[in-house]
Order: structure tokens, then sequence, then C-alpha cells
């Protein structure tokens, strides 16, 4: 579904993703892990149009959509729910999932929302108030759903469980499997490897703006030296 | 007590003037982060624009008014495409240069066009009415309605339209209205043609009430600001609380203490809010 071929991305004259290659097959869920500047989430941004790819090829379901603009981008299928939730905080939460469905024309969206607010309990209670009086766990459930309000074709998720407490680290995870289960196209980012690895069909493992491993979740989390350097064993 | 609501009522009506100014360079200032100086000057030209249609084409006003909002909805466009999307990615003193050139340009274009005299849009809305001892003539009765009646519609085209969402949206994050789908290039066209048509109302309203004159417009655009940091910048209801509030001081200050020191202690009030609150009015700390 998603093509990503020989990526290379830069801001200004540093270049931090040098030249990668991965796959994102339909009904897939798949993680990038990697330490802290490893290039992951510069890799998400060229994708989803936020900044320019300074060459190679992106492409949805065989269509090119490198360097594309971020709208026609979400057009196209691919929504993201960017690191650090950014949720619009001065508008309600109900104002919040409705700009989730902004490029949709179609008139099934508030039965969507009903939908969400099934989901997550929590957005019905919350529907009235402001997004940025929501705790952090609050604003992560919001900023999924609201993803998922773009009946995206695929979902990535950029550090769901960046700065959560540990409780709501596994809700966030559940979450996601159950995303899954539904039968959605995931890309994943993630610090938390462990996670990462347990939720992803297949992985790869960044290190410096290259991909120095790949497999399935399963053979990552057994490969000694990922086992050693992210999940501590 | 008569004297006091007479003040206030002639306060609301020079209040929505500054609100619906205030509108304008709130929603530009919130999207875009930009100073638009030219605002006031703009305005200006749709005032005397309408007054040029009425007196020298024998257009009927509310005709008048309509072509005049028409071409500030134009303007308005043209103004973010042509001067200020060039500079958009730049050091924010370029937007800042752009739009001081920009208010020098306008301000000439209306003196080259219109003259130097002063001009007054003429009404025939000659009547006054008397409620209850306080006095409203007819003219500032309809600019009031008017005032409410705009301000009214830009809440609701902000709250419960798409767009108005999505300009919300891009104000409140930029990069996650982009990741939902907002498209930031045209949204900016939409708010510089909303803000520039509800300035040309303005316009309209300070020159039939008043009169138009080389200056006004750079006077309006001073309180515009002062009214923005009042409500707290880039907030809607603080637009129309700031407003009215700079309005009714000024007509209250005027009608008490003195007309020659009424921007003075305008802006005392002012201060003294910002001492206390200074995120303003309705801003968020």
């Amino acid at each position: 579904m998603l093509e990503v071929n020989d990526l290379r991305v830069a801001y200004g004259a540093i270049e931090v993703v040098h030249g990668i290659t991965l796959n994102v097959q339909a009904g897939e869920c798949v993680a990038l892990v990697g330490a802290n500047g490893a290039g992951k989430s510069s890799t998400l941004k060229a994708i989803c149009g936020l900044i320019p790819a300074k060459s190679g090829r992106i492409s949805l379901e065989g269509r090119d959509i490198t360097n594309a603009s971020g709208h026609a981008i979400v057009k196209a299928g691919i929504t993201m729910c960017p690191e650090g939730r950014q949720v619009f905080p001065q508008m309600s939460v109900l104002q919040n999932l409705a700009m989730g469905a902004y490029a949709r024309r179609d008139a099934e969206q508030a039965s969507d929302i009903d939908e969400m607010m099934d989901m997550f309990p929590i957005l019905r209670d919350r529907a009235g108030q402001a997004a940025g009086t929501l705790s952090g766990g609050e604003q992560e459930m919001l900023a999924i759903a609201r993803a998922l309000m773009a009946r995206p074709r695929l979902c990535i998720f950029d550090e769901p469980s960046l700065g959560l407490a540990p409780k709501i680290v596994a809700e966030v995870g559940a979450t996601i499997d159950r995303i899954k289960k539904m039968g959605k196209t995931i890309l994943l980012v993630e610090q938390n490897a462990a996670m990462a690895l347990r939720l992803a069909d297949r992985a790869y493992l960044f290190e410096a703006g290259e991909i120095v491993l790949t497999g399935t979740g399963a053979e990552l989390q057994k490969h000694p030296e990922v086992a050693k350097a992210y999940l501590g064993h | 007590m008569i004297e006091i609501l007479q003040q206030i009522v002639n306060g609301v009506a020079i209040g929505g003037v500054y609100v619906l100014i205030a509108l304008g360079l709130t929603t530009v200032f919130g999207i875009l982060g930009i100073a638009h100086f030219a605002h006031g000057s703009v305005s200006m030209f749709g005032g005397y624009l309408t007054f040029f249609l009425v007196s020298g084409m024998g257009f009927p006003l509310l005709l008048a008014i309509l072509v005049a909002l028409l071409t500030g909805l134009v303007i308005g466009m043209a103004i973010e495409f042509l001067a200020y999307r060039p500079v958009r990615n730049a050091n924010h003193i370029n937007a800042f240069i752009v739009a001081l050139g920009l208010t020098m340009m306008v301000e000439g274009l209306n003196l080259e066009f219109f003259g130097h005299e002063q001009v007054v849009i003429p009404t025939d809305l000659g009547r006054v009415f008397n409620i209850g001892g306080v006095t409203l003539p007819e003219l500032r009765l309809y600019v009031i309605l008017a005032a409410a009646l705009l301000i009214l519609a830009m809440t609701i085209f902000v709250e419960k339209t798409k767009t108005g969402q999505a300009i919300r949206a891009v104000a409140e994050n930029r990069d996650a209205a982009i990741l939902m789908g907002v498209n930031v290039n045209t949204i900016p066209l939409v708010v510089f043609a909303i803000s520039t048509a509800l300035g040309v109302c303005a316009g309209v309203m300070v020159g039939s009430l008043f009169a138009i004159a080389p200056g006004i417009g750079e006077g309006l655009v001073v309180k515009g600001f002062a009214v923005l940091i009042l409500g707290g910048l880039g907030s809607i209801p603080g637009a129309v609380v700031g407003g009215l509030v700079l309005g009714i001081t000024e007509a209250l200050a005027a009608g008490f203490i003195s007309s020659a020191y009424k921007d003075v202690i305008a802006f005392v009030v002012m201060i003294t809010v910002l001492l206390v609150r200074p995120q303003g009015l309705m801003g968020k700390a």
C-alpha cells in the first residue's frame, strides 16, 4: 500500500534520513523503532508532506505522493496522529473530532463521531470541554479518535506513548491493537520498542538515519542486539 | 443616570466600529502572526468608495455598500496574495515592513483618488428616536444593529462552518490543521477577504457617523490594535469585549471629563487592565 523508495530528508544542508526504503502492506501494522534522532519522525513528516523529501519516491497504492502538499496527502488517504498529541486546545472535544473529518464530504460524519465516543467513552463525557483542559492520556485518546475520523486508508501514529504514565501507555497499546483488529493499516513510530514490537507484524530498526535491521516484530524482539540496546534485556 | 445611559449608547456605536476593525486584525494576527497595519487605510478606502459611488455616481446607499463590500473581498485577497504571501516564510520583520509600506501606499492612493477634503457619506436617515430620555439618532441605531449582526454572523461562521473551524484550527495549531487536510494556502485568502470586508463595513460606518479624511484610517488601526491587546491577541470574543470597553470608556470620558482627553483616558484604562491582566480580558494566560 505504502512504498517508500530511497528517501532522503534534509534540514537545510544537514541530511538526517539517508536513503531509506520501506513498505507497508494493506492490513499490516508496521513499526519503526530506534533511538531518539534516528530519523523516524523525519521520515513520517516527509510521508505526510509536512517537510519536503530531498530525493526518493513515496507512493500510496501506486500513486506518487512525493512532495505533494499536506492536505492532498490527507485526501489521498494518509492520516497522522502526531507526536505530542497536537489537539486544538481551545476547541471543544467535539469540534476536534469534527476537524478530523475535515477532508470528508460524506454524510456519515455525525455517526462516526458517535462511534468514536463509544470507543472512547471519556470523550463523550468531555464532549463540550476545551481539549486543552484534558489530561495527557485523554488528549492522546482524542488525537487517536480525531485521526480515525478521517477514515484513513493508512493511519500513522507518531510516538503515541511519549510522556504518558505507564498505565496509560498500556491503554494506548491496547487501543492500537483494537484499531489493528478493525483491519486498519498502521504505521507506528515508537521509542517504547517493547510495545511497538509486540504490536507490529513487521518492524524496521532505524539507526542514524538508516534502516539497519528489518523483520517481523517477533524476530526483532528476539534479535540479540535489539534486545540489548532497545529492550533492556 | 440618563446622561450615563446616553454616553453608553454613544460608546456602543463607536465601540461597534472598533470591534469590526479589531475582528479583522485579530483573525489575521491569529492565523498568520501578522500585524496588518494597512487594515485601517484599506477600511477607509471602502468608506471613500461608498461615498464616491453615492455622491459621484448616484448609486443608492445599500447598492454602494454592497459594491464596496465585494471590492473589499477582492482587495483583501489581493493583499494577502501579492503583499504578504511572498514573505510568509521569511523573518517576521519582513511582513512588518510590508505592512508599513502597504499602509503608506494605500493612504497615498486614497489621497490620489479621493483628495484631501474630509467626506461624509450622505444618508437620509435623519430621524431621532427618544427612548426613555436617551436620544438615539436613526443612523446610530442602524450602525449598532449592523455591527451586532456582523459580529453575530462572524461568530456563527467561525463556530459552525467547516471553513470557520479550519480557520480556528490553523490559528491554534498549523501543523495539526494540515494533518486534518486543511489547505493552508487558501485559508489566509479567506481570512483576508472576510477581514477586509468587515473593515469596509467599519469604514462606511465611520464615513456616515463622522467623516473620512486622510489619517483617520491610521488612527483607527491604532485603536484596533489597542482593542486586540485589551481583549487578548487572536481572540474573537476578546475583540468584541475589548472594542465595546474602549468605545464606552471613550464616550464616558468625553461626556464627563473632557473630550480632548478622551483618547488619553481610554488608553489609561487599557494600561490599567493590562497591569492586572497582562494576557488581556479574554486572553488565555
